[in-house]
């Protein structure tokens, strides 16, 4: 069916996580025969096997719908769907780039939350229409007024047409496609004019390669054409253009306004960049379409495979992952316990679980990934500044003028009985408050900065805990400032070993230095020496604890002459040893690295 | 019948012998050692498969000539005195004994006779090996051994009144044991007269079922074991192995020979030979083991041939847990330079105080004996 491109809507849903974006994502292609009964699972468009487990959306994904609407015309609806995440903010960018509007999903029991405030200042900074939703409805403690209210009063929206919907329930979904329809202005249309395409995602196929998401500004795509990627400046002939229905549907031709993918033998991550605009090569455009902002990682850490001679296949499948995740970054890394991996950066700590999870789920992957750390600005006395992805990127302390961390501005949702709790978890973070107002005589909005290490570690769990869950917050970045921070070395046996240093603000090195001496000093297994563990800044040595030499270790019992099980004993014991690491004099076991490097969460008492 | 003779034992040369009972009057949680719980018919059945088995191990005409004999188990003591009666002659028409051969018997106390003394005394037992395990009644509760202290102290009694050698088996690191409790146990078997003890730390053993449901409370067995190296020294006793303590020259000749790597045979269900060259495994089933035998086929289940360095590295490992050591002159002529430069390479950059000043031997000290699995595992090739 080809419409007019005065009757096609482009648009997405955003929402507060588990306010129920995907649930009434699921009504609106039930509601449009897009999805027959028969297909209809729960929350189709999370494709991904992980979205569904965690019941969070990861990737955007398109799809397109058909509506007779009650004027009696047809219409061609695109709706994309948006990550709820605040680590996945940049994907949400993304999807809105290539909306005319949202729907604002509001949960009518919860009211406004931190992410709906933070989505829909993405939406309305992207010029977008918006139509407020509020949902569950059909639930006992349900509040639309208050919902409503706190739309108007929070984030600013005038909510006198707001939708009361029920997804759940299949309530209000009619309204919510008509109101799509009359209020979501068509795309920006320029039919004729030379071809622009913003490529907003994209995936990789082992058969057909790359395929790009595309959203057609101007002019028309066909297959067949020779299309040219503007920033990399590289020449395709297009095999297969289409829709998503959900499905992948090839069609001949998308015109201005209309969203579907594109395939033309793209083998090379490289090659096709998320935020490129396609154009033509007979007939060029001028200039490409706002590009984005390149985002930068702000979470490190290292992936290294457990068998080591997966590190190619890591290799490969970290390049897959980053045609589907385009803010991950990976460089090599070696570290002198874990042998060969990458140092990975991520826009937040679910980012990287994801991540994980994924290289494992999809790739088969098995791998270890170490403690997360911030990237630091190290300026050196000679005036130069140092990006440290690392601790061990730090120069010697001698040479340091200062350093800086990243800063981010929190904005907690808070009832107003934990307040206390909450603003003692941030004075303990090192955060600095910045603000307080009431919402509601019960709940207030709290704000914070906080430095992004201290929140990247746990301060989610401490924050459920310290509110039985009934906070949400938000954040965003507020740059680098100078901090007084300290590496922290870690010496085993008077040997600096790389994988356990850390930064730390100088005030905290002390008890930081003197957890993970306690925390080594369990896992490292006695020698038949007095091992010293010892942390330091620079030369000074602020921690140090001595490891028991072995006192017994004796295989007793000889079974009637049974001499090969002992030696069989032996040799199994020591093939279990086969896989230590030399420090100096000392073996250490690679358990007692992955046992020290994969615990973050032990990080705080 | 079938004679599959693997054994390559010069007729004159004397050797080991180890035969093993397979007979318990109930199973202890903890023991990995093979045996049933015996019906009559099943002791006699197996005294004649015995006898089978010896079969296969010598011609009649060179009968093997035995420097000692280890008669252990399982239960020995299980087996009735009339039952025993026909061991002996089993025994006595297969083998023949030097005139100084030690021969020890395992016994339990709870089923160790008079009678069965007055046997061994009239045979050629110089040696009873008594399981004591503890004479803390907690412990053997705790053990479910099917004995208690009493019964123990009678026994010991009655073996020192034969004027038989009394050795004595102890564990430690049993559930909730205290250190005055060991240091009473190593005392009051010191004053009835043991002239030899074996010391074993409880070891959860796969397929026993404190193996697959630890008890709890286990404590923890270092300061057991360093107790009884004190106290045994001071009580003139000699550590001459990890887990043996003994009177001057009162120590087992049976298991040094095991651990010199000199040659032994093994005989009944589980058993293991040694023949100098190849080792061997009976099957730890006496049901298999009398069909096999019954139908002519050596019980043998197992059996390695070790050479060059895996050789090397066993026989050594034998030697470090004795205080003798491994004796370098002959090391290096078994093996070469280069192996003795190899295996002083992997000892190297130990604490000193883990070998025992021995001229011309590498032997393991008191400490050293306490980490002897670190410093073994080092020999692995």
């Amino acid at each position: 069916m080809k419409v007019p491109i005065e009757r096609i809507r482009n648009f997405c849903i955003i929402a507060h996580v588990d306010h129920g974006k995907s649930t009434l994502a699921d009504r609106l292609l039930e509601a449009t025969t897009t999805v027959s009964a028969r297909e209809m699972r729960e929350q189709i468009l999370d494709t991904l096997e992980l979205e569904r487990e965690r019941g969070i959306t990861i990737k955007l994904v398109p799809v397109q719908m058909k509506y007779r609407a009650s004027d009696g015309l047809d219409y061609v609806l695109n709706l994309i769907d948006t990550p709820g995440h605040v680590d996945f903010t940049y994907e949400v960018s993304r999807s809105l780039a290539a909306c005319e509007g949202a729907l604002l999903i509001v949960d009518a029991a919860q009211g406004v939350e931190a992410q709906t405030v933070a989505n829909a200042y993405l939406a309305v900074d992207q010029g977008l229409e918006i139509i407020p939703v509020i949902n569950k409805i059909d639930l006992p403690s349900a509040q639309p007024e208050q919902a409503a209210k706190e739309i108007e009063e929070v984030v600013g929206l005038d909510s006198s047409e707001a939708i009361l919907a029920s997804a759940k329930e299949g309530i209000g979904v009619k309204e919510i496609l008509e109101a799509v329809i009359k209020k979501i202005p068509p795309p920006f249309k320029d039919r004729v004019g030379p071809l622009q395409a913003l490529v907003f995602d994209s995936t990789y196929n082992n058969f057909r390669g790359v395929i790009c998401y595309i959203k057609v500004a101007n002019g028309t795509l066909r297959t067949g054409d020779m299309v040219t990627f503007m920033a990399t400046r590289r020449s395709f002939q297009v095999e297969e253009i289409g829709i998503f229905g959900p499905e992948m549907r090839p069609v001949d031709e998308l015109g201005p306004g209309e969203v579907g993918y594109l395939i033309c033998n793209i083998k090379s991550v490289e090659e096709a960049r998320v935020g490129d605009t396609v154009t033509s090569q007979r007939n060029p455009a001028s200039t490409p379409l706002p590009g984005y902002r390149k985002v930068k990682p702000v979470v490190f850490c290292g992936f290294f495979p457990i068998e080591r001679d997966e590190y190619p296949q890591l290799r490969d499948s970290l390049e897959k992952l980053q045609m589907n995740d385009a803010a991950l970054f990976f460089e090599p890394e070696t570290s002198t316990a874990l042998g060969f991996g990458f140092r990975c950066g991520f826009l937040g700590l679910l980012h990287m679980e994801i991540a994980k999870e994924r290289l494992n789920r999809e790739f088969g992957v098995d791998l270890v990934a170490t403690v997360p750390n911030v990237v630091y600005q190290v300026k050196t006395t000679s005036g130069e500044i140092i990006e440290a992805h690392r601790p061990s990127d730090f120069p010697e302390a001698s040479l340091i003028e200062e350093v800086l961390e990243p800063f981010i501005k929190v904005t907690g949702f808070v009832p107003a009985e934990y307040v206390g709790k909450v603003m003692q978890l941030c004075q303990d973070r090192r955060g600095v408050f910045l603000g307080m107002d009431y919402i509601t005589p019960q709940r207030t909005r709290l704000v914070y900065e906080l430095p992004l290490a201290e929140f990247i570690i746990d301060f989610h769990d401490r924050l459920k805990s310290v509110t039985r869950g009934f906070a949400s917050i938000d954040y965003e970045h507020s740059g680098f400032k100078v901090s007084n921070l300290v590496k922290v070395d870690i010496l085993i046996g008077g040997e600096p070993v790389d994988a356990f240093c850390f930064v730390s603000h100088a005030d905290q090195a002390y008890h930081r230095g003197q957890d993970v001496v306690r925390k080594l000093k369990e896992i490292i297994p006695r020698q038949l020496f007095e091992v010293s563990l010892q942390a330091a800044i620079g030369k000074r040595v602020i921690v140090r604890q001595n490891v028991k030499p072995l006192r017994k270790d004796v295989l007793a019992k000889c079974y009637g002459g049974d001499i090969t099980r002992k030696r069989k004993l032996l040799e199994k014991q020591k093939e279990g040893k086969k896989r230590m690491k030399q420090i100096g004099r000392i073996s250490l076991p690679q358990e007692a690295f992955l046992a020290f490097l994969k615990s973050g969460d032990e990080e705080e008492e | 019948m079938r004679r599959r003779n693997n054994t390559r034992l010069e007729p004159t040369s004397p050797v080991s012998l180890y035969v093993h009972i397979p007979f318990c009057r109930s199973k202890c949680p903890y023991c990995a050692f093979y045996s049933v719980i015996p019906t009559p018919v099943e002791v006699t059945a197996f005294l004649e498969a015995l006898e089978g088995e010896i079969g296969f191990l010598s011609k009649s005409s060179d009968r093997p000539l035995l420097r000692t004999a280890y008669i252990g188990g399982g239960t020995p003591t299980l087996l009735s005195p009339a039952d025993w009666e026909r061991l002996i002659t089993v025994l006595e028409s297969a083998f023949s004994f030097l005139p100084t051969a030690e021969v020890t018997v395992e016994a339990n106390p709870g089923s160790l006779a008079r009678e069965h003394l007055a046997l061994w005394k009239d045979w050629r037992v110089s040696r009873v090996s008594l399981g004591v395990q503890s004479l803390q009644d907690e412990d053997l509760l705790a053990m479910g051994r099917p004995h208690d202290s009493r019964q123990a102290l009678e026994s010991m009694a009655e073996i020192k009144g034969k004027g038989l050698s009394l050795s004595v088996d102890l564990l430690f690191g049993l559930p909730a044991q205290k250190l005055q409790g060991w240091s009473d146990t190593l005392r009051r078997v010191l004053d009835e007269g043991a002239e030899h003890l074996s010391i074993y730390e409880l070891t959860l053993e796969d397929g026993t079922p404190w193996g697959s449901h630890p008890p709890r409370d286990l404590a923890a067995g270092y300061p057991f074991y360093r107790w009884a190296q004190y106290y045994l020294e001071k009580k003139g006793l000699l550590q001459y192995e990890i887990a043996s303590f003994s009177k001057p020259r009162r120590w087992c000749r049976h298991n040094v020979a095991y651990w010199s790597g000199a040659p032994f045979l093994g005989i009944g269900p589980s058993a293991w030979g040694y023949d100098g060259t190849v080792r061997t495994g009976n099957v730890a089933d006496l049901e298999r083991y009398r069909w096999l035998i019954e139908k002519g086929i050596r019980p043998t289940l197992f059996s390695e041939r070790l050479e060059g360095k895996r050789r090397a590295f066993e026989l050594s490992v034998l030697a470090l847990r004795t205080r003798w050591g491994i004796r370098i002159q002959e090391y290096r002529r078994l093996w070469g330079d280069q192996m003795l430069k190899d295996l002083q390479d992997s000892l190297e950059g130990l604490p000193p105080c883990l070998f025992r000043k021995a001229p011309g031997r590498i032997a393991l000290s008191k400490q050293g004996m306490r980490v002897g699995n670190t410093i073994w595992e080092r020999l692995v090739p």
